[in-house]
């Protein structure tokens, strides 16, 4: 009965009327960016990241915890009813998009609310549940076992957002090296300065998640000369009680699937939606409807769409690694405020962690009154045109990349890492890997050179100990099956 | 030349190049004292043998022409910079002005009207962050 007690605890902070504004105006700015096209959930925490600064410490969490699970369920409603693909709701404009065709917009939006806030409930209970035991065991891992995890997340990373672990793999080196710029801890050496005073403390954060995801998307939208059709239809919202029954069996199965798939290293709400989605290709009672606008197709990817976006916070709050780009970024925020996630997390700042937790579900229940009688509002987002509001867009990057240290400076850096991030994407390297690299990188160094200190510089650390050793292996198993994989795809074109 | 796998093959060289041979400038010593250099080196090689990977490769698989086209990256860097230098120079209601106005060149149609409606609207905007969430704009 402790999750009970300390769920009851959580809410006792989260319920505050300061704390509900936050958590409010989280949902509400995430899901309205969310919508915009081109902006998924990264560049919209990268973009809003500075504004919080300005707030208390569990306010400013709450609301960019809000931001996030905004941002991720306003993507879904673009997806159903224009089919704008982005990144982060790829599934959703499948059978979402289908329904909208047949005249059922109302229904799929519904179902996708509906199933969102019942894959949201579970992934607390799962969150609630499983963060206190995996803080128990982050407490056993030493310096190589950190570094071991780190790799295998970058691994991970790699390989499921870009598809080629080679390319995913160079843009986390690519993102290590630039956390290097700046003064080595250890020893105060200067590193990559260039001998400029504003690279001493390093690139700021912002200033290159802003560039590669906000003004890189911005430039890749304006080369695509593409101007949306804002949706027009009817929206009837409410479902027939058959209807609904339909939806229910499809969104425990899909809320199942995204809180397992959301713990995983290099998981996260993509590779939940898609596992969801085959899955009700698989098992549903009504497969042979899927893809032609079924209700279980919206159902299931949604409900582990949310699941995941959730459940990802569980390796980042007990372990201390984040594992994926999303993360590494709240990551940032937490660390901004003076808070170092980890297997501590909950023992030192209890009311932060439950108060989050708790929120979380307040969040889902704000998302459920906000996007299902409120949704027709919503949709008059697209009649603002792109012309509009990528000027705007360019000022409230520039006004966060200031507002942090008060200096025009970090500007210039972000236009540079907009050039830098717009080059990454013409040569097909994504930038997700990099952001996490950028991230994580000082941290696996500090591990990395202080495993080998313990160990008087023997490598065998990192494959003698139980933890480190198992994530070793399991990355050699890794590496072993895309070397195949290499060399097999290398030959096709031969052959063919 | 044109061909994608082989320019981002040679792209993460030359990254790894660069950081790799900064990185002798900065002391090494050995693995049980690292030095500041030693871990960006190691970096750096391994980023050079996925480079060099990539390049070996790309004379294996079909060519990938890149699609590129950098007006519309070099107008939108221009206008932030033209942003932050007016506005430390002058004030930020010119840098709205400019930012706004040089940006506008990289939509299709480009309409005085509506540049001016922007404008004004992102100085309100402006206004508000300063005076309602005390940020330290310099906007006069």
């Amino acid at each position: 009965m402790d999750i009970i007690n300390n769920l009851a605890f959580g809410f006792e902070h989260a319920l505050t009327v300061q704390n509900l504004m936050y958590c409010a105006i989280g949902c509400v700015v995430g899901t309205l960016i969310g919508l915009l096209p081109g902006l998924g959930p990264l560049s919209t925490i990268s973009l809003l990241l500075p504004l919080t600064y300005s707030i208390p410490t569990d306010g400013s969490l709450i609301m960019l915890a809000g931001i996030y699970y905004g941002a991720q369920y306003g993507d879904s409603v673009s997806a159903i009813t224009m089919k704008i693909p982005h990144a982060a709701s790829i599934v959703a404009c499948i059978d979402g998009y289908q329904m909208t065709l047949n005249g059922k917009t109302g229904l799929a939006l519904f179902t996708a609310g509906i199933s969102s806030f019942i894959g949201g409930t579970v992934a607390i209970v799962v969150l609630a549940t499983l963060s206190p035991l995996l803080g128990e065991v982050g407490l056993m891992f030493g310096p190589a076992d950190y570094c071991a995890l780190m790799l295998f997340g970058f691994f991970c990373v790699s390989f499921v957002t870009t598809g080629s672990i080679l390319n995913g793999l160079a843009m986390t080196l690519i993102g290590i090296l630039l956390g290097s710029i700046g003064t080595d801890v250890n020893s105060g050496q200067m590193r990559f300065t260039m001998d400029l005073p504003f690279l001493m403390d390093g690139i700021g954060l912002i200033s290159v998640a802003l560039g590669c995801f906000g003004i890189a998307e911005i430039v890749k939208n304006l080369d695509n000369h593409s101007e949306i059709t804002p949706f027009n239809g009817e929206i009837k919202l409410m479902p027939t009680w058959p209807e609904f029954k339909r939806i229910i069996p499809s969104a425990l199965r899909g809320s199942v699937i995204g809180s397992v798939m959301g713990i995983l290293p290099g998981g996260g709400p993509v590779l939940a939606q898609f596992a969801a989605y085959a899955a009700e290709k698989r098992f549903s009672k009504y497969k042979d409807e899927i893809g032609h606008g079924a209700i279980e197709g919206v159902a299931g990817q949604a409900a582990a769409d949310e699941a995941a976006a959730r459940t990802s916070f569980i390796p980042l709050m007990s372990i201390g690694i984040p594992e994926n780009a999303v993360m590494a970024l709240m990551m940032a925020a937490f660390i901004v405020k003076g808070v170092q996630p980890g297997p501590n997390m909950i023992a030192t700042h209890p009311d932060l962690f439950w108060g989050l937790v708790a929120s979380m579900w307040i969040g889902n229940v704000f998302l459920v009154i906000l996007n299902v009688p409120l949704v027709r509002y919503w949709l008059s987002v697209f009649k603002i045109p792109f012309s509009v509001l990528f000027p705007s867009i360019l000022f409230f990057c520039c006004v966060g990349t200031f507002s942090i240290n008060n200096s025009l400076d970090d500007v210039y850096i972000t236009a540079t890492f907009g050039l830098i991030g717009y080059m990454f994407m013409r040569l097909g390297l994504e930038a997700a890997p990099l952001m996490l690299g950028f991230i994580l990188g000082p941290m696996l160094e500090e591990y990395f050179r202080r495993a080998l200190l313990l160990s008087r510089g023997n490598f065998g650390t990192f494959f003698t100990r139980p933890i480190s050793g198992t994530l070793m292996a399991l990355i050699g198993i890794f590496v072993a099956w895309q070397l195949i994989a290499f060399f097999l795809e290398s030959r096709k074109p031969k052959a063919a | 030349m044109n061909n994608l796998n082989f320019v981002r093959g040679l792209f993460l060289v030359a990254i790894s190049l660069l950081f790799g041979l900064t990185s002798f400038n900065y002391k090494m010593g050995d693995f049980s004292r690292a030095g500041p250099g030693l871990f960006p080196l190691v970096i750096s090689i391994l980023l050079f043998l996925i480079g060099l990977a990539s390049v070996i490769r790309s004379r294996f698989v079909t060519p990938v022409p890149i699609d590129y086209n950098f007006k519309n990256i070099l107008i939108i860097i221009v206008s932030l910079a033209g942003f932050a230098y007016i506005s430390e120079h002058v004030n930020m209601i010119a840098g709205i002005i400019v930012l706004v106005f040089v940006a506008s060149y990289a939509g299709q149609n480009n309409s005085m009207v509506r540049n001016v409606k922007i404008a004004a609207g992102l100085l309100l905007v402006a206004c508000g962050f300063k005076y309602l969430l005390h940020l330290n704009l310099p906007i006069i």
